[in-house]
C-alpha cells in the first residue's frame, strides 16, 4: 500500500498557554476525500497551517506526501495546492495576474484548465484584487489551485463565501480531482458538503480527534432514528437495552436504537403489529451534533442538545 | 440627515484608543522644550558666544534648521528659541497631525472599520470631524503647553503665546491638508505619502524664500511653516501673520469635506480601472512580486529624495552672497566659501541618508504587512522557501534604497554645480552619499533581524532612528556627552566632505548590516509564520 498523502499523529501545537492541537490525529489515503470537521477555533486551520510548513508543531508526527513538511515544505509544495479560508490578494494585481503568479511560484499553470475554471466559476480575471469580495477572491485560490497539477489539494472552508451555485460548481470540481487519482483534504463546516463529497470524515474538537473512519463506519457506531405505527402500545420498548428517547403518541412511536441492538429492537416492535416503519441512519449532523451537543446545551442554559 | 451624527461619541473614542499615543507626543514636544531652553540660556550665556551662533544660524545651513532670522542682531534667550526651536516642533507637529488625521479617516476605511461604524447611527462627515477636532484639540493643547514652558522660563507672555499658538495652527492646517490627501487616494499609505511630499514642498519654500533674503522673500509666504515666525516674536511681535492659518483652514476644510461628499466609503478619487487578464512575463517569481508591490513608492520616494536634493543643492550659491557681504565675520569665525559650502552640503547629504533610511525600513516592514494579512501564508504555500522569500524583499529594499541614496547625492551635487559652474561639487557630493551607504544598509540589517527573530521588537528600530535624529539635530545646541552623540547611527562613519573617509568603518558597518540580515533570515526560516 502507498504511503498515506496525510499521516498526523499526535499531533500538539500551543501558542503561548493557549493549546491549539492536543494530540490530533489524521490520515488521508492517496485519491482519497477526506473531510476535517470541526467547529471555529477546534483547530482546523492550525493544523493545515502545520502541514503547509507555516506552523511548527510542539509534538508529535507529521507526514505529507511522504516527507516532512517542517523540513521538505518546498518540494513537498510543488506536489500541493492550498486555498485558505480568507483568501489575501495583492490589491493592485488584477485576478488573472495572481492566478498565473501563484501557478509559476508553484510550478506550472495548465491554461486550458484555467480557461474552463474561469468560465465556470464566472470570475473576470481583469479586475483588480481590491474590487473582488470575499467570494471572488476566493474563487482566485480556488481556479490557481484547481488548474495546478497538484497530486493533493488543501482546501480550509473554500465555499464560505461561495453562492449555492458556485458551491455546486465547486462540488463538480472536487469530483473531478478526485476521479483524477487526486487526494483532498477539505476543512469544513458545512456538513452538507462533506456528506456529500467525502470518503472519510476526521471530527476534531478542542484539537483533539474524537472521531474518524468512513461515514459508514462511524454510522455503525451510533444509532438509527426509527418511526412506526403499531397497532398496540409501543411504551414496553422503553425497557429494552440500546433502545434511548422513545417517544410514543398514540400509534406512532420514535425512538433511537444503537446500530449494534437494532435487531432485538425490530424484533419486539414486530411483536406489537407493525402498519408502518421508518428508518433514517444518522445524518453526519447527528454524529457531529452528538459530539458537540454538550457544548450546545450548556451554551443554550438547558434543554437538549442533539436531536 | 444631520451629518455630524454621533461625532461627539467618536471625538472620546478617538480619544480613549490613541490616549497613549497622544500623551507620548504631548510629553515629548514639550519635554523637548523644557530641556532646550535652560541649555541655551546656559550654554550661550556672553553676549560673544551669542552673536557667534547668529552668525551660525544666518548660514544657509542655519536657515534651513532655524528660520527667517528674526533677532539675530540682538541675539538673546527669547530669539534664541524662535530661531532654535520653532521649527523642529513646526515639522515634529506636521508629522503627528498627518499620521492622526490619515489614521482615524483613510486607515479606518481601508480597513473596513469604517463600514462597520457607519452602518450605526452615524453622520457621514462625523469621522472627519472626530479626526480633524481630536487633531486640533492635541495641537492646542501642545501649543497651550509651549506657551507655559516658555513663560515659566521669564520670556514675554505675549510673544510666548505667539510661538504657541503659531506651532498648534500650522499643526492644524496640515491636519486639514492630510484630511484632503486622505480623500482622494484609495490607501492610508497613499494619504500618508501625499500629505508627507505637500508638507516637504511647503517646508521648501519657506527655505528657499528665508535663503534668498533675511526676513523671508516672497516664496517663504505660501507656506504655512513661516507664518507661525513670520510673527517676529521676541523680536518686533505682529499677531497679523497667524491670521493667515484661518483662510487656509477653513479652504482645507471646505474642500475635504466637499470631496468627501462626492464619494462613495472607501473609494479613492480614480476608480479602479480593469488590468490584464493575466500575467505578463516579467511577473515569474517572488523577487518580480515584492518589486511590483513597491515599484509605486520606490519610483515616488526617489523622485522626491531627487528633487529635494537637487533643489537643496542649488541654494549654495547664496553662501558666496553671504561671505562676500559679511567677511569680517566668516573670518572671525574661521569660515570661507568653500568650508562653508561643504559644512552646507554634508548636512544635506545627512538629510538624504535620513529620508533613505526611512524609506528602506518601511520597505523591509512591508513583508510584515504581507505576512499579517495572510499573503505570505499564500505565496510560501506555493514552492517558495522562507529564506527565498524573505531574501528576495530584502534584496528589492537593499537596491532601491542604494538608488535612492546615490540619485540623492548625484542631484545635490548636480545642483551645486550647476549654481556654482563647478562640476567637481558633483563627484565630491555623490562620494559623501556613497560614503554613508554602510548606515541605510545597516538599518535593512537591523529591521532584517527583528522581523526574523523578533518581530514584536522592531519598534525599537524606529527608536533608534528616533534618537538618531534627534542628536543629529540638537546634540551640538545641547552639549550632550560625546558617547550619547556617538550612540546615534547617522555619528557612526566619518562625513565627508568635511572630515576625511575612514574604510575601516566602512566596512565594518557593512559587515555587521550583512551579518545582522543573515540572522534574520535565519530566525525568520525557523519561526512560526504570523498568521491573519
Amino acid at each position: 500500500m502507498p504511503s498515506p498523502a496525510i499521516d498526523v499523529r499526535g499531533l500538539q501545537k500551543s501558542f503561548g498557554s493557549v493549546r491549539a492541537l492536543d494530540g490530533l490525529d489524521l490520515t488521508v489515503q492517496p485519491g482519497q476525500v477526506a473531510g476535517f470537521l470541526g467547529p471555529n477555533g477546534a483547530g482546523k486551520s492550525t493544523t493545515i497551517r502545520v502541514l503547509l510548513g507555516l506552523l511548527r508543531a510542539d509534538g508529535g508526527t507529521a507526514r505529507l506526501l511522504g516527507g516532512d513538511p517542517w523540513r521538505d515544505a518546498v518540494d513537498l509544495h510543488r506536489r500541493l495546492a492550498y486555498v485558505p479560508g480568507d483568501v489575501a490578494l495583492w490589491p493592485n494585481l488584477t485576478g488573472g495576474q495572481a492566478i498565473d503568479l501563484l501557478g509559476r511560484l508553484r510550478g506550472s499553470v495548465d491554461p486550458v484548465r484555467r480557461r474552463d475554471l474561469l468560465d465556470r466559476f464566472e470570475l473576470d480575471p481583469t479586475k483588480k484584487a481590491r474590487t473582488y469580495s470575499k467570494g471572488n477572491r476566493q474563487k482566485v485560490a480556488l481556479v490557481a489551485a484547481l488548474a495546478s497539477d497538484a497530486e493533493l489539494l488543501i482546501l480550509d472552508e473554500p465555499t464560505s463565501g461561495l453562492d449555492p451555485l458556485m458551491e455546486s460548481v465547486f462540488t463538480d470540481c472536487v469530483r473531478e480531482a478526485s476521479a483524477q487519482g487526486r487526494s483532498v483534504l477539505l476543512s469544513s463546516h458545512i456538513l452538507a458538503e462533506v456528506e456529500k463529497l467525502c470518503d472519510t470524515v476526521t471530527i476534531i474538537r478542542r484539537g483533539r480527534t474524537v472521531e474518524s473512519g468512513t461515514l459508514d463506519e462511524m454510522r455503525h457506531l451510533t444509532r438509527c432514528t426509527v418511526r412506526a405505527t403499531t397497532d398496540r402500545d409501543a411504551g414496553v420498548l422503553a425497557g429494552l437495552p440500546g433502545v434511548h428517547d422513545l417517544s410514543v403518541d398514540g400509534g406512532s412511536v420514535t425512538f433511537d436504537v444503537d446500530n449494534d441492538r437494532m435487531d432485538q429492537a425490530l424484533r419486539a416492535l414486530t411483536e406489537l403489529g407493525v402498519r408502518s416503519l421508518v428508518s433514517n441512519p444518522p445524518s453526519l449532523e447527528e454524529l457531529f451534533l452528538r459530539h458537540y451537543g454538550d457544548e450546545l446545551a450548556a451554551r443554550n442554559g438547558a434543554g437538549r442538545g442533539a436531536a | 440627515m444631520n451629518t455630524l451624527t454621533g461625532t461627539g461619541h467618536l471625538i472620546r473614542f478617538v480619544l480613549r484608543r490613541d490616549r497613549l499615543r497622544m500623551a507620548v507626543w504631548t510629553a515629548s514636544l514639550v519635554g523637548l522644550l523644557a530641556m532646550t531652553v535652560p541649555t541655551l540660556a546656559e550654554m550661550f550665556a556672553e553676549p560673544a558666544q551669542r552673536m557667534a551662533r547668529a552668525a551660525v544660524m544666518a548660514t544657509p545651513t542655519g536657515i534651513v534648521f532655524g528660520g527667517p532670522g528674526y533677532g539675530l542682531e540682538e541675539y538673546r534667550l527669547g530669539a534664541m528659541v524662535a530661531n532654535e526651536m520653532t521649527q523642529t516642533l513646526l515639522v515634529a507637529l506636521a508629522v503627528m497631525s498627518v499620521l492622526h488625521v490619515v489614521r482615524h479617516t483613510r486607515a479606518e476605511e481601508e480597513s473596513g472599520r469604517a463600514e462597520l461604524l457607519r452602518a450605526n447611527v452615524l453622520g457621514p462627515s462625523a469621522q472627519m470631524t472626530a479626526a480633524l477636532a481630536t487633531n486640533a484639540l492635541v495641537c492646542a493643547v501642545i501649543g497651550g503647553l509651549l506657551t507655559l514652558v516658555l513663560v515659566g522660563n521669564g520670556l514675554a507672555a505675549a510673544d510666548s503665546a505667539a510661538f504657541g499658538g503659531g506651532v498648534a495652527l500650522a499643526g492644524i492646517t496640515f491636519g486639514a491638508l492630510a484630511a484632503v490627501c486622505a480623500q482622494v487616494s484609495e490607501h492610508a499609505r497613499g494619504a500618508g505619502g501625499l500629505s508627507f511630499l505637500a508638507v516637504g514642498v511647503l517646508f521648501m519654500f519657506r527655505v528657499v524664500g528665508d535663503i534668498a533674503e533675511r526676513g523671508g522673500s516672497a516664496p517663504s509666504w505660501f507656506s504655512p511653516f513661516a507664518w507661525a515666525q513670520q510673527t517676529r516674536m521676541f523680536d518686533d511681535l505682529r499677531w497679523w501673520p497667524l491670521a493667515l492659518y484661518a483662510p487656509v483652514i477653513a479652504v482645507l476644510f471646505a474642500l475635504a469635506y466637499s470631496l468627501a461628499g462626492r464619494r462613495d466609503l472607501g473609494a479613492g478619487l480614480v476608480s479602479a480601472r480593469p488590468g490584464p487578464a493575466g500575467a505578463g512575463p516579467l511577473l515569474t517569481g517572488v523577487f518580480a512580486l515584492h518589486l511590483r508591490q513597491q515599484r509605486v513608492s520606490i519610483a515616488v520616494w526617489t523622485a522626491a529624495v531627487a528633487l529635494f536634493a537637487l533643489s537643496f543643492g542649488t541654494l549654495v550659491s547664496e553662501i558666496d552672497v553671504m561671505a562676500g557681504q559679511n567677511p569680517e565675520l566668516m573670518a572671525r569665525m574661521g569660515l570661507d566659501a568653500t568650508n562653508m559650502t561643504e559644512g552646507f552640503l554634508g548636512m544635506l547629504v545627512l538629510y538624504v541618508v535620513m529620508a533613505t533610511v526611512a524609506f528602506a525600513v518601511l520597505s523591509v516592514l512591508r513583508t510584515r504587512a504581507e505576512e499579517s494579512s495572510g499573503r505570505a501564508e499564500l505565496t510560501l504555500a506555493a514552492a517558495v522557501g522562507r529564506i527565498r522569500w524573505m531574501g528576495s524583499a530584502v534584496l528589492v529594499s537593499v537596491l532601491a534604497a542604494t538608488l535612492m541614496l546615490l540619485l540623492g547625492g548625484l542631484a545635490m551635487g548636480v545642483g551645486a554645480g550647476l549654481v556654482t559652474e563647478d562640476a567637481g561639487w558633483i563627484r565630491t557630493v555623490a562620494e559623501a552619499s556613497a560614503a554613508q551607504l554602510p548606515v541605510v544598509l545597516l538599518f535593512v540589517g537591523l529591521t532584517t533581524l527583528l522581523l526574523g527573530v523578533a518581530p514584536r521588537l522592531v519598534g525599537l528600530v524606529w527608536a533608534w532612528y528616533g534618537y538618531g535624529l534627534v542628536v543629529a539635530v540638537f546634540g551640538l545646541i545641547m552639549d550632550l556627552p560625546e558617547w550619547l552623540l556617538d550612540a546615534g547611527p547617522f555619528q557612526l562613519l566619518a562625513q565627508p566632505p568635511t572630515e576625511e573617509f575612514d574604510a575601516v568603518p566602512f566596512l565594518a558597518v557593512l559587515a555587521v548590516a550583512g551579518a545582522a540580515a543573515a540572522a534574520g533570515l535565519g530566525g525568520f526560516r525557523r519561526r512560526d509564520l504570523v498568521g491573519a
